[in-house]
C-alpha cells in the first residue's frame, strides 16, 4: 500500500499552520529563532476544551493535531491510528508534581498533575481532542522521536493495518532540562520546542476522498547502531538507509538531498555524516533544520513535510548555524529524511513529490 | 486482508515479585501465593497505603545501571537464552519494549537531594527516559534491528508485544525481542495515592468489597518469531500469538470509557486477527487492577464480547501488584504459561464475588483447565487498550 502526507500541522518558533504556513515559511526563513512558542500564538490556536486541564507540551500536540486534519480537509478520522514521538514528555508537570509533595508533603500532591507524569499524556489529550480511537502510541526516544513516529506510522498503513494515521512529535523546553544537559557536557545542542502532526493515508483512501497528496513516502525503516547508552558509536554502515531505498525500489544515486538530524551535537553529528556518506556513496547536500526552530522531537516530522515540498519545488533550506539561512535549488525528486540519536536508533524515510494520477 | 507471517513465543524471561527466572514466576502465581508487603525501597510515611509487590532479592547487573535497566537486562537475558539466540541472529533482532518510570527512582534521589541543597550530581538524569531500557538491552545483548520504546502507561508491556508481532506478521523481521520493565518509583506511589485508588491492604480484584489497586515492579520479556524461522532453527515453540488488537477510548485521560466500548475494540480486533470465535477462548487473563470502576467496567466489556459465565477470568495482579509498564508482559507471561501447563492461575484474596462481574474468576487456588486459546487483557491512562491472543503451539 503506497502512503501519502495529505496534511501537515505546525506549532514551532514563530510558525503555526498547515502545508502552506511551513511552504512560506520555508521560503522565506528568518534568520534567527528564540526556540520557543510564544503562548499568545498557542492559546489563539486552541478553544477552552482544549486548554481545560491541559498542561502546555499537551496543548502543543493537541494545536497540531488540529490543524494538521483541517489541512487534511479530514472531518472524521475516528478509525486513525495516532503515533507520537517525545524525547522528554510532559516533564514540567511531572516537576511541579514532585515538589508539591516536596513543599507539602502527601498533602501537597495534585491527582491532576499525576496523570501527565506518564508520557503519553500529549497523546490521550490529542486523541480526545481529534477523536481517533484507532492504536494511540507514544514512542520515547532520544532526539528523534518525529522520525521514528513518521515511520512507525507509515509502516502500519504500508501493512494495510490502517487506511489514514496521524503521526509527529512534540516536545517542550525546560530549564532544568538544558541545565542539566549542560553539566552532563550535553549544552552544545540547539534545543527548541514545538509538535508537528501529520496526516498520512494509503494513496487509495486520499483519492477516493479527492485529497490532494503533499508527497508520498517511499520507503521507511529503523534499526538500532552499536552504541553506549547516551554515547556515539562507530558503525557507519546504515541498515536502515539501506532497507528504505529497497521499500522505495530506488538507487542510493536517485537520492539528490537529505534533511538530516544534525543539532549542534558534535559527536553525534559527525556520527550522521559518516553514515550518510557511506550508505549514499557521495557528498550529497545535507540540511538541518535544527538552526531555525531548535531540536525537538517534532522536528522529524517536519522535517518530512519539508522534503515532501523540497521533493516536488527542488528548493531547498539549507539554514547555516551562524548567519543568514540559504534557499537554493536541487533537483526535485526523492530524498533522504535521516535521523540519529545518541544510543543508536536511527530512522530512514525516502519523501517524494506527489504521486501522479498515472501511478 | 494482507496475508500475515505467524508470530510465535520461543523465549520468555521474568524477573518478579517471586524472584528471578520464569519458574520463580510460574511458581508463585499458580500456587496462588501473594508477594505484596509493606515497602521497603522508599519511604511512605504519611501515605494511605504503604504496601507494595517488589522484587525481593539483589538484582544482577552493574549497580551504577538504574534499576528499572537492571530488571529488564535480568528478564531479557532470560529471554533470549530461553531462546537459543546466538550473536549473529541477535544482530536483526528488533528490541521494542514498553516503559513508563524510566529510571524514575534514581532520578528522584537526586532531585530531593538537590532540592535540600545537598551536592548532588545529576549522572542519574542519564538513565530517566524510558528509552533507556532499549538503548541498555541493545548495548549489553548485541540487538541491533528495529528498536522502539512505547509508553502507553499501563498497557506499554502488551503494546510492545503487539508493535513487535505486527513487524514480524509483515515481513519486516524474523525475530524481535519484546516486553516491558518498571521499577517501583515515588512518583508512582505518589501519585495513585493522591487519586486515591490504592488499597491499603492486598488488592482484591472482582471482590464486591474491593477498594483499589496494590503496585509492584518487576520486568518480562519474550523472544517472538515468524514461525517459519523458529522451525527452521529447531526450537521449542510455546505458543502462537495469533492476534491483538490495540484502540484507544478517546473519552478520558484517565477513565474508561463507561461501556468499555474501547476495551470490547481490542477484544474483537484479537480475535478477527486470529481468525477465532468467542468461543475459542477459554480464559482471559484480565487486567483486573482491583479498582472498583476497572473491574466492573472490565467485566461489562468482557460480557459484550463472550456473554456471562463460560470463559474462566483471573488477575494476576492480586499476587503481584501492577507492576505498571511490566503488567501487560508478565501477564503475558502468565498466559502463555497457562495454556502450556492448562493451570489457570487464581484471583487470590477474592473471597466475596461481585455480582457484576458474572464469571468464574478463579477465586484463591489455581485450576487445572484444558485450554486451546487464553487471551490477555491490558488498559492504560489515556483510554489505551491492548488485547492479546494466545493459542497452543500446533
Amino acid at each position: 500500500m503506497r502512503v501519502v502526507v495529505t496534511g501537515v500541522g505546525v506549532v514551532a518558533a514563530g510558525l503555526a499552520g498547515g502545508a502552506a504556513a511551513l511552504r512560506s515559511f520555508l521560503a522565506a526563513p528568518p534568520a534567527t529563532s528564540t526556540g520557543r512558542v510564544e503562548d499568545a500564538m498557542l492559546s489563539g490556536l486552541l478553544d477552552g476544551v482544549d486548554t481545560r486541564r491541559t498542561s502546555r507540551v499537551s496543548r502543543l500536540a493537541v494545536a497540531a493535531g488540529r490543524l494538521a486534519l483541517d489541512d487534511a480537509g479530514l472531518g472524521d478520522a475516528e478509525a486513525a491510528a495516532f503515533v507520537l514521538g517525545t524525547e522528554l514528555g510532559d516533564l514540567h508537570s511531572t516537576i511541579e508534581f514532585a515538589d508539591g509533595y516536596l513543599r507539602g508533603g502527601p498533602q501537597g500532591l495534585s491527582p491532576l498533575l499525576f496523570p501527565n507524569t506518564v508520557m503519553n499524556t500529549m497523546a490521550s489529550a490529542t486523541t480526545i481532542a481529534v477523536a481517533t480511537r484507532g492504536p494511540s502510541l507514544t514512542l520515547n526516544v532520544r532526539t528523534v522521536g518525529g522520525e521514528l513516529a513518521v515511520a512507525r506510522a507509515s509502516r502500519t498503513i504500508a501493512a494495510g493495518r490502517a487506511e489514514v494515521a496521524l503521526a509527529g512529535g512534540v516536545d517542550e523546553r525546560d530549564p532544568l532540562v538544558e541545565e542539566v544537559l549542560g553539566d552532563l557536557g550535553g549544552g552544545a545542542e540547539r534545543r527548541g520546542e514545538g509538535a508537528t502532526v501529520l496526516v498520512l493515508e494509503a494513496v487509495d483512501h486520499a483519492r477516493a476522498r479527492g485529497a490532494t497528496p503533499l508527497g508520498e513516502i517511499r520507503g521507511a525503516a529503523w534499526r538500532g547502531l552499536a552504541a553506549r547508552p547516551n554515547g556515539v558509536g562507530r558503525v557507519v554502515e546504515s541498515r536502515a538507509i539501506g532497507a528504505a531505498l529497497i521499500e522505495a525500489g530506488i538507487a542510493a544515486s536517485a537520492i539528490g538531498w537529505v534533511y538530516g538530524s544534525a543539532s549542534g551535537d558534535g559527536p553525534r553529528d559527525a556520527w550522521e555524516r559518516a553514515l550518510l556518506s557511506r550508505a549514499l556513496g557521495r557528498e550529497v547536500p545535507v540540511a538541518s533544520l535544527a538552526p531555525l526552530l531548535g531540536q525537538h522531537a517534532g522536528l522529524g516530522a517536519l522535517r518530512v513535510a519539508a522534503a515532501a515540498w523540497t521533493a516536488r519545488s527542488g528548493r531547498w533550506v539549507e539554514p547555516a548555524w551562524d548567519g543568514t539561512p540559504r534557499l537554493t535549488d536541487v533537483a526535485p525528486g526523492p530524498g533522504l529524511v535521516h535521523g540519529i540519536a545518541r544510543g543508536g536508533t536511527h530512522v530512514a524515510l525516502i519523501i517524494d513529490g506527489p504521486p501522479s494520477d498515472a501511478d | 486482508m494482507p496475508r500475515r507471517r505467524a508470530v510465535v513465543v520461543t523465549g520468555l524471561g521474568a524477573i518478579s515479585p517471586f524472584g528471578a527466572g520464569v519458574k520463580a514466576f510460574w511458581q508463585g502465581i499458580s500456587v496462588g501465593a501473594c508477594a505484596i508487603r509493606p515497602i521497603t525501597l522508599i519511604d511512605t510515611d504519611g501515605f494511605r497505603s504503604r504496601i507494595a509487590a517488589e522484587v525481593p532479592e539483589a538484582i544482577g547487573g552493574s549497580p551504577r545501571r538504574a534499576r528499572a535497566d537492571r530488571l529488564a537486562l535480568a528478564a531479557a537475558r532470560e529471554a533470549l537464552d530461553d531462546a537459543g539466540l546466538g550473536a549473529a541472529e541477535r544482530r536483526d533482532t528488533a528490541v521494542i519494549v514498553g516503559g513508563v518510570g524510566g529510571g524514575m527512582l534514581e532520578v528522584e534521589r537526586w532531585y530531593w537531594a538537590r532540592r535540600r541543597g545537598e551536592p548532588a550530581h545529576p549522572v542519574a538524569a542519564r538513565a530517566t527516559l524510558p528509552a533507556s531500557h532499549a538503548d541498555v538491552l541493545a548495548w549489553r545483548l548485541g540487538l541491533d534491528g528495529p528498536r522502539e520504546t512505547v509508553v502507553a502507561a499501563c498497557s506499554s508491556g502488551a503494546a510492545s508485544l503487539a508493535m513487535a508481532a505486527e513487524l514480524i506478521a509483515d515481513g519486516v523481521i524474523t525475530t524481535a525481542l519484546a516486553g516491558g520493565a518498571d521499577a517501583l518509583t515515588r512518583v508512582c506511589f505518589m501519585g495513585f495515592n493522591a487519586l486515591k485508588l490504592l488499597d491499603p491492604e492486598p488488592c482484591r480484584p472482582f471482590d464486591r468489597e474491593r477498594r483499589g489497586m496494590s503496585l509492584g515492579e518487576g520486568a518480562a520479556f519474550v523472544v517472538l518469531e515468524d514461525r517459519d524461522a523458529a522451525r527452521a532453527r529447531g526450537v521449542p515453540v510455546y505458543a502462537e500469538l495469533a492476534g491483538h488488537g490495540m484502540s484507544t477510548d478517546a473519552f478520558h485521560v484517565t477513565a474508561p470509557h463507561p461501556a468499555g466500548d474501547g476495551m470490547v475494540r481490542a477484544m474483537r480486533a484479537a480475535l478477527a486477527g486470529a481468525r477465532a470465535e468467542a468461543a475459542d477462548v477459554a480464559y482471559v487473563n484480565a487486567h483486573g487492577t482491583g479498582t472498583p470502576q476497572n473491574d466492573r467496567i472490565e467485566a461489562q466489556a468482557l460480557r459484550t464480547v463472550f456473554g456471562e459465565g463460560r470463559i474462566l477470568v483471573s488477575s494476576t495482579k492480586s499476587m503481584i501488584g501492577h507492576t505498571m509498564a511490566a503488567a501487560g508482559s508478565l501477564e503475558a507471561l502468565a498466559t502463555v504459561l497457562a495454556l502450556t501447563n492448562e493451570i489457570v492461575p487464581p484471583t487470590v484474596h477474592l473471597t466475596v464475588p461481585d455480582p457484576d462481574v458474572p464469571f468464574d474468576c478463579v477465586p484463591r487456588t489455581a485450576r487445572e483447565a484444558s485450554l486451546s486459546a487464553a487471551m490477555s487483557n491490558s488498559f492504560g491512562f489515556g483510554g489505551q487498550n491492548v488485547t492479546l491472543l494466545f493459542r497452543r503451539a500446533a
